[in-house]
């Protein structure tokens, strides 16, 4: 069971990272995401969604998945988005194991339900 | 102030080059709320300084849906009225994350200077390097300097800087809801504008009641069968002009949407770029990211194409100009004339009522009727619902579009995210504060 991202419904409005960081600092707070809406090419408006998951970093872009093994040197034709950096630093997708009434955050809380378990 | 809040509000006076911090007394909260109740407060403060206040709504940045506003309330040097300009995209959040629910700016810089807010500190900062590039310069500098392409600004271009009275104060590289000429207050006041960064924590008194309830509130909202249109074309098809999507069509690429708002009111147009293009663009500078209906609609009147009104509302952006009162005002038919005309523009725009919201946003109900009968009272309730989503700190465009973001559940969720006991008559009494 994961967490699955389709990046094309995806409107980048952050609800996502919003509410996983909530699951991890009962607070409101984007630090803690494991999910994030990355955004950092906005005058391309070329955005999607990252997912650090334990061992990969999932990159849900418009074109399509790339799933990452953390720990491999990255792609060097792939310039690396400003988003990803602090990913790799935090604790990766645990599914809200604790939030019995929600299931995954990111999920219960797309508005555009461009994530969904898989 | 210990909850939905940084507790702090930022006093900077460019006359003298200093900052100053104050506490948020949570008895103002009692009183005044937030967004453009405390804006307004401040400003009536600060009044003899004829200040310039920053804010945000009291929910800005939390679960409720559409919690994605902040506000620049200020005396329009056009109008003369103290108005109030909504903070969209993702900038308003920023704002509250950077460290500070409000900030009031006094006086004027004897250079140009901007702010640089951010995690709780708050600098006047030498903009020499700045001023005379344009937003999308600017923007891009800042983001180099600072090494974090998430910076988020606020700031105005040579429109502002010549005190053009369509100066708009825009945000990152876009046009704003700015039809009160802050561009050029901000100019008159050597303030090129603000960069802001925050990854801030805020505290909520009933955390578990207050996500409970937003996710409530949201699968109510999702509802709506709009929500499954995106853009400005549905708007502006819903307010009953014709043939927007065949002429948008062919040069549109996404739709995105503000700070956890259901609706993705902003529209991407790809003018040097394939619009079906997936992949990132290699091109610098493939389109124009477009967010003002009534701009759109003034270039798509006067005979543009999509691809050459998208080109004019880009210039437009660069140039910090309101592209509703260059559509509208500059009588220009090509680009060239277009670009030509920013400095000679000339003429007035009509804002609704009493003429302290933008109309940005459109004056009535869309997608939904809301009950309404009758245009006096469509206008009553626009200016009411303007004031109580700026209050709040909700979008003010997706507001107009969705009644289960109502009175009643922005108080309940204001009063269980602050465990202070907000009331519909307090409310009464911040929006009458507020209409005057």
């Amino acid at each position: 069971m994961g967490i699955k991202i389709n990046a094309l419904k995806c409107t980048n409005c952050m609800a996502c990272e919003m509410v996983c960081s909530y699951h991890r600092d009962d607070g409101f707070a984007f630090l803690s995401a494991c999910i994030v809406a990355y955004r950092a090419r906005e005058r391309k408006d070329y955005f999607g969604v990252l997912l650090k998951e334990d061992d990969v970093l999932i990159v849900a872009r418009p074109e399509g998945l790339e799933i990452n093994k953390i720990g491999e040197e990255a792609d060097p034709d792939k310039e690396a988005d400003a988003s990803a950096k602090p990913m790799l630093l935090r604790e990766g997708c645990d599914l809200c194991e604790d939030m019995d009434d929600y299931g995954p955050m990111c999920v219960a809380f797309c508005p555009a339900d461009a994530i969904e378990l898989d | 102030m210990e909850y939905l809040s940084t507790d702090k509000i930022l006093i900077i006076d460019l006359n003298a080059a200093e900052v100053e911090e104050e506490d948020l007394d949570e008895t103002l909260v009692k009183e005044k709320i937030g967004g453009i109740g405390m804006t307004t407060y401040l400003y009536d403060k600060y009044k003899e300084e004829d200040p310039i206040v920053i804010g945000t709504g009291l929910l800005t940045g939390t679960t409720y849906p559409a919690s994605a506003s902040g506000q620049i309330t200020a005396k329009s040097p056009v109008t003369g009225k103290v108005c109030h300009c909504p903070v969209i995209y993702k900038l308003g959040v920023e704002i509250k994350y950077a460290g500070f629910d409000y900030i009031v700016v006094k006086g004027r810089s004897e250079s140009p200077v901007y702010l640089w807010i951010h995690d709780g500190v708050a600098d006047i900062s030498d903009a020499a390097d700045l001023w005379g590039k344009d937003v999308w310069e600017a923007t891009d500098e800042l983001r180099k300097f600072v090494g974090d392409d998430l910076l988020q600004t606020m700031l105005i271009g040579p429109a502002g800087e010549n005190g053009s009275d369509y100066a708009q104060v825009c945000y990152n590289h876009w046009n704003s809801p700015d039809r009160f000429g802050f561009g050029k207050l901000f100019g008159s006041r050597n303030l090129k504008g603000f960069a802001f960064r925050g990854m801030g924590l805020i505290e909520v008194a009933e955390p578990e009641d207050y996500v409970e309830r937003s996710l409530e509130i949201l699968k109510e909202v999702k509802e709506n069968k709009f929500l499954g249109k995106k853009g400005l074309a549905p708007i502006l098809t819903a307010l009953g002009e014709e043939g927007v999507d065949e002429w948008i069509d062919p040069v549109t690429h996404r739709h995105s949407a503000d700070y956890f708002t259901p609706y993705a009111s902003n529209t991407a147009l790809f003018l040097d770029e394939d619009p079906g293009l997936l992949e990132e663009s290699k091109k610098e500078e493939p389109g124009v990211l477009v967010s003002d209906l009534y701009a759109l609609l003034g270039f798509k009147n006067s005979g543009f194409s999509a691809k050459d009104a998208g080109s004019a509302l880009k210039a437009c952006a660069k140039y910090g100009i309101d592209p509703f009162a260059v559509a509208k005002l500059s009588g220009k038919t090509t680009l060239e004339e277009i670009t030509a005309s920013f400095d000679s523009i000339s003429g007035e725009i009509t804002i609704p009522g009493r003429g302290i919201f933008s109309p940005w946003c459109p004056a009535g109900p869309v997608f939904n009727d809301f009950g309404l009968a009758g245009e006096d009272g469509t206008i009553a309730w626009w200016e009411r619902r303007q004031a109580v989503s700026m209050i709040f700190g909700i979008q003010p465009m997706f507001s107009l579009m969705c009644p289960e973001l109502t009175e009643e559940n922005m108080l309940e969720l204001a009063s269980l995210g602050t465990d202070i006991e907000l009331t519909r008559e307090t409310l009464d009494a911040v929006v009458d504060t507020i209409l005057g």
